[in-house]
This record gives structure tokens, sequence and C-alpha cells, in this order.
């Protein structure tokens, strides 16, 4: 007998998107794909970009995560409002939260725009998918639902193989850390290398001239999944070091494998949003007593978390940006 | 309200109070310190550690044999030794050897928290007493112990003098010194007196039987060494087979639990015995003429069949991870059951029988990983959660070898 009644609402929530409407947010493919429309990427690849739904619908999660954390803190709680929204759901109605995210999508997909730039500097021209990009799933080994989440992967794995893809390039932390560990675990033959963008511009990073516009402190925020799951330490960390204008701080201990968790790790952030919130502000305010002006992380839900901490704390003029922002900022023209 | 809600109630109750945050961060401030501090002094713990995570898988893979050898070392040393294979065995062996109305001095142990052995004494009708301070000032407080080495890491110094003031009926000041001096002297007459000592071990050398017991007070010493009976609780995955092995790992727990080297470790192997009348060998000389220890099962055999989640078990008690969990942090051991964070998770889902409570703290960790990077025997507490999710989401939170 399962016992699917001791997911948290938030998390189910979450879950049930990923499989009626293959992203996270359950919000429309198309939607998650508009940032590319003038970019002019080849559908067809043997090396693609994968985006990831933290990035293709980044408003959107910072419009849901803003009401989940305002219902949060009143009597009702998100657990009761967050399952009320996928009743409603079921009954064909438009939820409250789908109507919170169908707004707001003014500067959708920045640091994959960004991304995208950088890459191109370098010569590499991947394909996207677009609408057709399917979700990792990865939510789904965090909710706990193993043997979905191992389907899935099968899934992803064939409908990926079947398009003749050879490499992989992902952004997203947590969703490059899945297309990994799914595909070494299920030891799928003729497996597609996986790259983050990181390790790719830090290869390449002799190749590029990297000058800020104005010199600025800038610190580096590590995502749990980056540098404790994918072990990329050093990669983002040699690339600030090449931009020239910057100068560079760290918190004393809190850095690479030490990093604190901005408090969106893992769904946690749908199963106590208050508390998620007290952690970004946790994590702000050490990154903050480095002195640095411009915070440089390198995950949607960190720069969701940290921009959170820092309108909490009401800091001002202090930015938060990812680091192929900083980097497609700093390409000196040729 | 839902078990969840009431949980969630709690651990947001534990965020919101400022002088758990302020306690626990001054603690985590002060610990990064000095396990740095000590790291730096005796650098080869680093390695060391590695070797101990080898020891701890050996161990748990066979913690049935070791349990086995140990027992009849102890007996060979003339102490009495027994496995308890359910919480319930384990009491009703503690209850034949204590009986009731008994002075009962204890020492500092998590597996003795975990089978809640002084509410059961005390409801046999024993006199209690905790005597580290920290496990002290919890009961006096009516509490429960919200770290595993610093049971009141969250209770300011304020707190504890109105608590001693209260009970000495004396104005106690808000200075440690006076704190402590307090009470020493409250406890000094309950040692003497006590007709029963109970303490827990650290690591158990299967080989000679020999318990560990680390401590800074001194407090364990007097607890294990002035009555005349000593019984030691012990859960079965404290067993390494040898006194070698176990000393390693005693190095590596003190060390990782932030110091250089702790104030006393007792190696404890038998009743306290003399032969210096005509070479005959007499037990109860200065200290216990008895010595028992338990062996507490209570579901650590099937736990050892569930690959991820026997992890768990490779635990020194270090506490080191509570210090660099962000929930923690703001929480304390609300985020837990009996055991904290995602050791709590598992103890819940597999021990306790709560698949409610299991899921609840299981969905509280952040899988951010920080606690695996400071472990010295490199426990994935992440895997485990995400393990115990499954389980519960499963329906198989009572099949943990599953």
């Amino acid at each position: 007998m399962d016992n699917k009644g001791l997911i948290p609402p938030g998390l189910g929530y979450l879950a049930e998107n990923i499989r009626t409407r293959d992203n996270i947010l359950g919000a429309s493919k198309e939607e998650g794909a508009k940032w590319a429309k003038n970019l002019g990427l080849p559908k067809q690849s043997e090396t693609v970009f994968f985006a990831g739904c933290g990035y293709q619908f980044s408003s959107k999660l910072e419009a849901a995560m803003g009401l989940i954390r305002k219902m949060d803190k009143t009597p009702i709680g998100t657990d009761v409002a967050i399952g009320l929204a996928g009743f409603q759901r079921k009954l064909g109605m438009e939820s409250l939260m789908f109507r919170v995210i169908g707004g707001g999508d003014t500067e959708e997909g920045e640091p994959l725009k960004a991304a995208i730039k950088v890459l191109n500097r370098l010569g590499i021209n991947p394909g996207y998918l677009a609408e057709e990009e399917p979700c990792c799933g990865g939510l789904l080994h965090y909710v706990g639902a193993e043997k979905e989440y191992t389907q899935r992967a099968r899934q992803v794995i064939s409908k990926l193989t079947s398009r003749g893809i050879k490499n992989i390039i992902s952004i997203v932390p947590s969703c490059t850390y899945s297309l990994k560990n799914t595909f070494e675990k299920l030891e799928m033959e003729s497996s597609i290398k996986v790259d983050h963008f990181c390790e790719v511009v830090a290869r390449n990073i002799n190749s590029l001239h990297l000058h800020f516009p104005r010199s600025v402190k800038v610190t580096y925020h590590d995502p749990c999944q980056l540098v404790r799951y994918l072990g990329l330490v050093d990669e983002p960390r040699q690339i600030l070091h090449s931009i020239t204008g910057i100068e560079f701080v760290e918190p004393q201990w809190t850095k690479g494998q030490w990093a604190t968790c901005c408090g969106g790790g893992g769904g946690f952030e749908a199963v106590f949003p208050e508390m998620s919130e007290m952690l970004a502000v946790n994590r702000t305010k050490e990154l903050l007593e480095t002195g640095a002006r411009i915070i440089v992380t390198h995950c949607p839900g960190c720069i969701m978390q940290l921009e959170t901490g820092l309108k909490a704390l009401k800091a001002e003029n202090i930015k938060v940006l990812d680091l192929a922002q900083i980097v497609a900022t700093s390409l000196e023209d040729k | 309200m839902s078990v969840f809600s009431e949980y969630k109630q709690e651990i947001m109750d534990a965020a919101h109070n400022d002088r758990v945050r302020l306690a626990l961060s001054r603690a985590i401030l002060s610990y990064r310190a000095n396990v740095n501090e000590a790291l730096k002094r005796f650098p080869h713990t680093i390695e060391m550690a590695k070797e101990v995570r080898e020891i701890k898988k050996r161990s748990i893979s066979e913690m049935e044999k070791l349990a086995a050898q140990a027992c009849e070392s102890i007996e060979y040393n003339k102490g009495k030794a027994y496995i308890a294979k359910t919480v319930k065995d384990c009491l009703d062996i503690v209850d034949k050897l204590v009986g009731s109305s008994k002075l009962i001095v204890k020492s500092k142990s998590m597996t003795s928290e975990e089978i809640d052995l002084r509410d059961h004494l005390e409801r046999q009708g024993n006199e209690v007493y905790e005597t580290d301070l920290g496990e002290f000032i919890i009961q006096k407080l009516h509490s429960r112990p919200m770290h595993i080495l610093s049971p009141a890491v969250h209770v300011p110094k304020e707190d504890v003098a109105k608590l001693f003031s209260e009970i000495t009926g004396e104005k106690i000041p808000a200075d440690i010194a006076t704190l402590v001096g307090t009470a020493r002297k409250l406890l000094r007459e309950k040692f003497i007196l006590a007709e029963v000592g109970i303490s827990g071990s650290n690591v158990v050398a299967a080989d000679t039987g020999t318990l560990f017991v680390i401590e800074n007070e001194g407090n364990a010493r007097l607890a294990t060494g002035l009555p005349p009976i000593h019984i030691a609780i012990v859960g079965m995955e404290k067993l390494v087979p040898t006194l070698h092995d176990a000393y390693k790992v005693a190095e590596v727990t003190w060390r990782y639990a932030n110091y250089t080297v702790p104030g006393y470790v007792s190696l404890i192997s038998s009743p306290s015995k003399t032969g210096d009348i005509e070479k005959v060998t007499t037990y109860g000389a200065h200290g216990p003429k008895e010595l028992h220890v338990i062996f507490l099962d209570a579901g650590r055999t099937q736990l050892a069949k569930n690959p991820i989640l026997s992890q768990a078990m490779y635990c020194l008690r270090c506490g080191g991870c509570l210090y660099e969990c962000p929930v923690f942090a703001l929480t304390a051991g609300h985020f837990g059951d009996k055991y904290f964070t995602a050791n709590g998770a598992v103890w819940a889902a597999t021990l306790s029988g709560n698949p409610e409570k299991a899921a609840a703290v299981a969905y509280t960790c952040l899988t951010c990983r920080r606690c695996k990077v400071r472990c010295p025997v490199e426990i994935d507490g992440p895997a485990m959660t995400v393990e115990v999710r499954r389980l519960v989401t499963e329906g198989k939170q009572t099949e943990a070898g599953s």
C-alpha cells in the first residue's frame, strides 16, 4: 500500500506539474521557449543546449514563490492553499497558481540569452529543442517517487538519443546532475556526453578576453548541486578571476564546498516557504559581508532566493547576476 | 491537526525564536574555529577518518557477529553482557537489574534518549540524575536535547541562572563559572550515594570487550566508577572488531567533535577488581562490583540491510554535521526525532514506526549536502532523506531492509 498522502502538498503540486505539463511550473511549453525566438537556434543538432525549467520559467517561478510565501504567513498556510490549487485544476478550472504564473514575463530568459551569446563567441552554435525539450524530472527523485523518476529518465534518454544528439550543454545545476547521474545509472549504450555550461567556458577561457565595463567588487555563491553534486568548485572561480575590472571577494568560510545553501534546495521552498525565505536572508547576509556590489551565482533557484534575501534586507544597489550574464557583459567587442 | 502541520508549527516556532538562533550562531562559529584548530594541530586525523569509515562499514556488515564476540569477551572479564532485540527487552533487563526506589546517576547517552530510559526509570519509582551539565539542565527544564553533544546548545546562560535559582532557592547570577560550580555542588553527593550508574559508550572493541567513554566534565568517570553497579547501554552499531580499531574511532570522534584531545577517555572492560591480597582476584574494590553491558538492536540489524540507510550507523555522533546544516541553525533539534537532521529521519522511519513523523523530518532536508562535506565518515545525509521519502511514500517504512 503506498502512502502518497505523506508527500507535502507543495512538492506534490510541482510533481503533478511535471506529470501533466512536462515542466515544474505547469506553464505552457511555448511560453518557456519564448526567450530563444530571435536567436535562430536550430532544432536539429548533435550538440544541444538544455535550458531547463528553472531558467525558462524564471519569472513565473518568482511570481509563484512570492504568492506561496505570502500564503505561508497567513493562518490558511500553504499546505491547504496548494492542495486547493491542485484540486481546482482537477476540476478543469484555472487555478489561482496558474493565473499568477501566467503573468510577469518581463525579463524572461536573460541568463539563457547570455549563455548562448557566450557559446556563440566560442564558436559553438548549439541546437535547442524549444517546446520539445523534456523536463528531466529530477524533482521526482527528491519527492521520493523513484520509480517514476527512473521511468521518466528512460523516456528522456530515448527522446534525446533518437534525435541523434551526441553532446548536451546544460545550464541548470540540478538538471545537469540529473542528466549526468541518470545516464550513468541507467547505463544506456551510446550515452550522450553532458557538460555544464561553466565547464565549457572554463575549458576555453583563454580564447575569451573578458573585461567588465566598470570596476566593481564581485562575490560568488556556489549552488549546492553545482558545487557539492557536480563538484564544480574551480571552474566558476577561474572564469571570474579572468575578468578584468572586477575585484573578486569571498566569504571567509562559507565558500566552495562549504557554501551555505540559499534555502531553495530540492523543492524545500515549496514545503517550508517561510523558512526558505529566512535561509535566503541568512545566506545573503553572509555574501553581503564581503562588501560585494554584485552577487554572481549560477542557478535559477539561487538567483530567486538571493533576490528575495536582498529585498528582505532592503539592500540597495546590489545586484544578483548569473555567471553567464557577467561573462556575456564582459565580452569585448571584436 | 496532522502530524506534519504540528511538526511544521513546532519547527517554525523554533525558527522564530531569537534565543535559539543566537545560541546556535555563537555555537557554530566556535565549533568551526575549534575543529579547524584541532585538525590543524593533528592533521593525520583526516586520513584516519577514511580508515574509520572502512572500519565502520565493515563492522556494520558483521554487527551480529561482533555483538556475540563482545558478549563473550565481557563475560570472560567477569562482566555480564546481553543482547536486547527490542527496546522492551532492553528495559526489562534494566528493570531486573535496578528494581525500584534506587538513586541512579547517568552520564550522557543518545542511546538512552532513544529508549526514553530516564522517564522509564522514574516511572518505576527511581530517582534519576543526569550528570552531564547540559543534560542536567535539559532534565530540570523538562525539555529534550537539541544537539547530540551539547544538549542544551539552545539555552543561554541567563535561562540557566534562572533555573538554578529555582532549584537551590538562592539567587544564582548568570555567570558561567558560578553556574558550573552550582551543578558540581548539587550533584556531588548524588554520585557518592548512587546505587547504580548508567552510561553509554562511544565505541566498543569486540575482541577485548572494552567500552570507550569520551568526556570532558569528569561526570562519566564518577557515574561509571563510584556506584556499586554500572550498567552500560550501547547501540550495536558502536561495535568494532579490535581495541586498535576502537582507538581510531575514538580519536576521530573527539577530533571532529572539535577537541584536540578530550579531558578524559575511560576504557572499561570489567568490574572493579583486586588481587593484592594473596593474588586472589576479588571483585568490587573501589569501583563497581558489577558491570552489565546491554547491546541494543531495536531495528539496527534490519537497518543494516538497506544499502543507503545503513550509513546512518557509521555515525560517530561527533555532531559536526549539525553545525553545518542551515536548517538546524534555525531550528536546533526540532529538526529531528530522537536523533537529528538526516539521521533523525532514518531513525524515525525505521525505529519509531511513525511514517508521518519520518516523512515530516525527511522533507525538512534541503538536500544541500554540506553535512556530507563535514562528516568524517562521509555519510550522505540527503541520500538518506530521499531514500526515507521513497520508503514512506511507497508505504515501506517498516521494511528498511527492502
